[in-house]
């Protein structure tokens, strides 16, 4: 197989740099235009924050693959790159790097599933720009499959991996459902508005946001379909609340450890989370040690993050498993392409002899023995070529060895070689 | 069938061995095929236990409820049914491990001392007083299963307070469902002895000459009553909720051992049926 691909990510490129390569949708629609036209007959293109990466097959077998590479730096006229902040993989490199990809193992965040979206969503691109033919879409099927089966038959999605969800991993230990529970997001950032949407997915009872900005806790609430407490008015409204996250660039305290006593005993015994996922901290520690308050900062979530990543690592193994069957499905499947055309030629060259036999002696016999002949022919060289079509058949299945499989069908077509035969039976 | 109730008494502490054990692997190793072998593993043992006892019944023409280690062998049957029933209802499986353990320990002491009792007084083969064992029973599981998941309850919240998120951590049910749990186990549990009490005061004077109210058996039981009632009408007219109510329960159940420990010793009741 000769897929290409070439790639710029995290291991290789800072974020500034991935981000001056990143591609919108439009970007990639007319990027895979300029593919197309000079480089690859086939191919996708895929863009996140964390990478840009080209697979294709290319229109020239001898292409030098660091003209796909200008022709990126080119069309994003980005200064201070070069071939070398590239990866380049080739045949069965390309498609393992492709699959690891998908299957989160390659990704900044370990396991993290958003890629498959994003993959998804660049397949699908390929498919309706037409820049996607049989083998393409052989690969993306198989990208996909292994991007599920690693989630669905590994652990390597398992267990929160940021902040923000490994408070609500500690909040589903205090409260059993938290339908019937109510949560203020103080701080209307990007960690607090991550926070009100798991805790939005989680099914949260009732939402409310506190932010300085009205504007940004407006947005925010719209969002996770929150209400709005006003910033002023939070220390007497807070002990209605049973989970409050704060993620404020506060510099100081904004909850100090009086406050938060007198929050417990308006509770009447009932337990109130803390999470505090602001750096500083917006929240006095030592309320950590009231009876019912149960409080985490970004140092004893990061134990959870911690934790998780190790078990995730753990995992890796059981999806390389995933990827190295998937890849013998896949070349497998495209080891047959090489023998199909091979076996439909024989079969139609002893077709063709058959057939001119039985019309040399169709006139000398009885229409009834030329029926049976005609039958009795058909099954002569079906049985004769039964045994040779399943056996390269299973050669061309049996494993990753490319050579073999065109070994063999060299053998065949120059045993047979139809074409040469039918000039010979021409010319006498 | 006196040789199979032989063979099933001490097939018993071994089966309820092995159950411990699928629940103490999948307890730590959380895969997904054990979740179901566990519950089958448990769901024979209590089909053998029940034979056992129905066995027992039949052969000994008396429940075997007349001595303290046949009702041992009845509580292991009766708290290892209760959580089964627990695990059916709520899903929540990572429990059994703990509860199962008591089990354990008194179906080993009830196959270790339990004896062949043929001739027991006409009194113990009333149905009135099956019914006021079993109540009685059953009452106790109750607030022992209580005492273990106001147990578990106390070690997650450690683990929450004193951010050790490990095994024990991911793996127990959260705060507010260990709560509920335990609270259900004793209202039940407060249920049945109410029920035993009952029985006990209404039945007992007519069928035992030496009944004494001062009984120390009875005695404790009321203790042991008016501790867990205090507690349920505490909880819910001021609200004692948390850690606060667990502990309390798991005191409960202490008192409850002690008294009933105590009581043991002392020996002289009328509440001690057989010698």
């Amino acid at each position: 197989m000769n897929l290409i691909g070439t790639s710029i990510n995290h291991h290789t490129a800072t974020i500034e740099q991935r981000e001056a390569l990143h591609l919108s949708k439009n970007e990639m629609t007319e990027f895979i235009g300029l593919l197309r036209n000079n480089l690859l007959s086939d191919g996708f293109v895929i863009s996140t924050c964390n990478r840009t990466e080209i697979f294709g097959l290319p229109i020239d077998n001898n292409l030098d693959i660091s003209k796909i590479q200008d022709a990126l730096l080119s069309y994003k006229h980005v200064d201070g790159l070069s071939n070398k902040n590239f990866l380049n993989f080739f045949s069965c490199g390309a498609v393992k790097h492709l699959f690891s990809v998908t299957s989160g193992i390659d990704s900044l965040i370990l396991g993290d599933s958003q890629i498959h979206g994003q993959m998804k969503d660049a397949f699908q691109l390929s498919v309706d720009m037409n820049f996607a033919g049989t083998i393409m879409r052989r690969i993306f099927d198989t990208a996909t499959r292994v991007g599920k089966r690693s989630i669905t038959e590994t652990e390597i999605g398992e267990g929160a991996v940021s902040v923000s969800y490994a408070a609500i991993q500690v909040v589903e230990k205090i409260f059993a459902n938290l339908q019937n529970r109510s949560a203020i997001v103080i701080g209307a950032g990007e960690t607090g508005e991550l926070a009100a949407l798991h805790l939005k997915d989680k099914g949260i009872g009732k939402i409310a946001i506190a932010n300085r900005t009205l504007i940004r806790a407006e947005e925010l609430a719209r969002k996770v379909q929150g209400e709005i407490v006003p910033f002023e008015n939070l220390h007497e409204l807070l002990h209605n609340f049973d989970i409050v996250i704060s993620a404020t660039s506060a510099p100081g305290v904004i909850l100090n450890y009086d406050e938060v006593k007198t929050i417990v005993k308006k509770r009447r015994g009932n337990p109130v989370c803390l999470m505090d996922l602001a750096l500083p901290r917006d929240i006095d520690p030592a309320v950590a040690k009231l009876d019912g308050v149960f409080y985490n900062d970004i140092d004893t979530l990061g134990k959870i993050i911690d934790m998780n990543i190790r078990k995730r690592e753990k995992e890796i193994p059981a999806v390389e498993a995933i990827i190295l069957e998937e890849m013998q499905n896949l070349f497998s499947w495209y080891n047959t392409l090489e023998v199909i055309p091979t076996i439909k030629k024989i079969r139609d060259f002893f077709e063709e002899i058959r057939q001119e036999e039985i019309d040399k002696i169709k006139h000398k016999v009885h229409e009834e023995d030329i029926k049976k002949l005609d039958d009795m022919t058909k099954r002569l060289v079906g049985r004769l070529l039964h045994n040779p079509t399943i056996r390269l058949r299973q050669i061309a299945e049996s494993g990753l060895n490319y050579q073999e499989v065109a070994n063999y069908t060299s053998v065949i077509s120059n045993l047979f070689n139809p074409e040469q035969v039918d000039e010979e039976i021409n010319s006498n | 069938m006196l040789e199979t109730i032989h063979i099933l008494n001490y097939l018993l502490p071994l089966l309820y061995v092995a159950v411990f054990a699928v629940y103490l692997t999948d307890f730590y190793k959380d895969k997904p095929a054990l979740h179901n072998i566990k519950r089958i593993f448990l769901f024979v043992t209590l089909i053998i236990h029940t034979i056992y006892l129905v066995l027992w019944t039949i052969h000994f023409d008396h429940p075997p409820i007349t001595t303290k280690f046949e009702i041992f062998s009845v509580l292991a049957f009766s708290i290892g049914f209760s959580y089964f029933l627990i695990e059916l209802s709520t899903d929540i499986r990572a429990t059994g491990t703990f509860i199962l353990a008591i089990s354990i320990i008194f179906q080993v002491i009830s196959t270790l001392f339990i004896e062949d009792v043929i001739d027991v007084p006409e009194v113990l083969k009333n149905r009135l007083l099956g019914l006021h064992v079993i109540s009685a029973l059953c009452g106790y599981t109750g607030v022992t299963i209580s005492a273990v998941y106001a147990l578990l309850f106390t070690v997650q919240y450690k683990r929450i307070k004193l951010n050790q998120f490990g095994l024990v951590f991911n793996r127990l049910p959260s705060l507010e469902l260990l709560e509920k749990l335990a609270v259900s186990s004793i209202m039940v549990g407060f249920a049945l002895l109410t029920i035993a009490i009952l029985i006990g005061t209404i039945w007992l004077p007519s069928a035992f000459p030496n009944f004494s109210y001062l009984d120390p058996k009875l005695l404790a039981t009321g203790v042991v009553w008016l501790f867990y009632g205090a507690g349920l009408i505490v909880r819910f007219t001021t609200g004692l909720y948390g850690k606060k109510f667990m502990t309390y329960s798991i005191a409960g159940f202490i008192i409850a051992m002690i008294s009933l420990g105590i009581t043991g010793i002392i020996g002289s009741t009328f509440h001690q049926f057989s010698k």
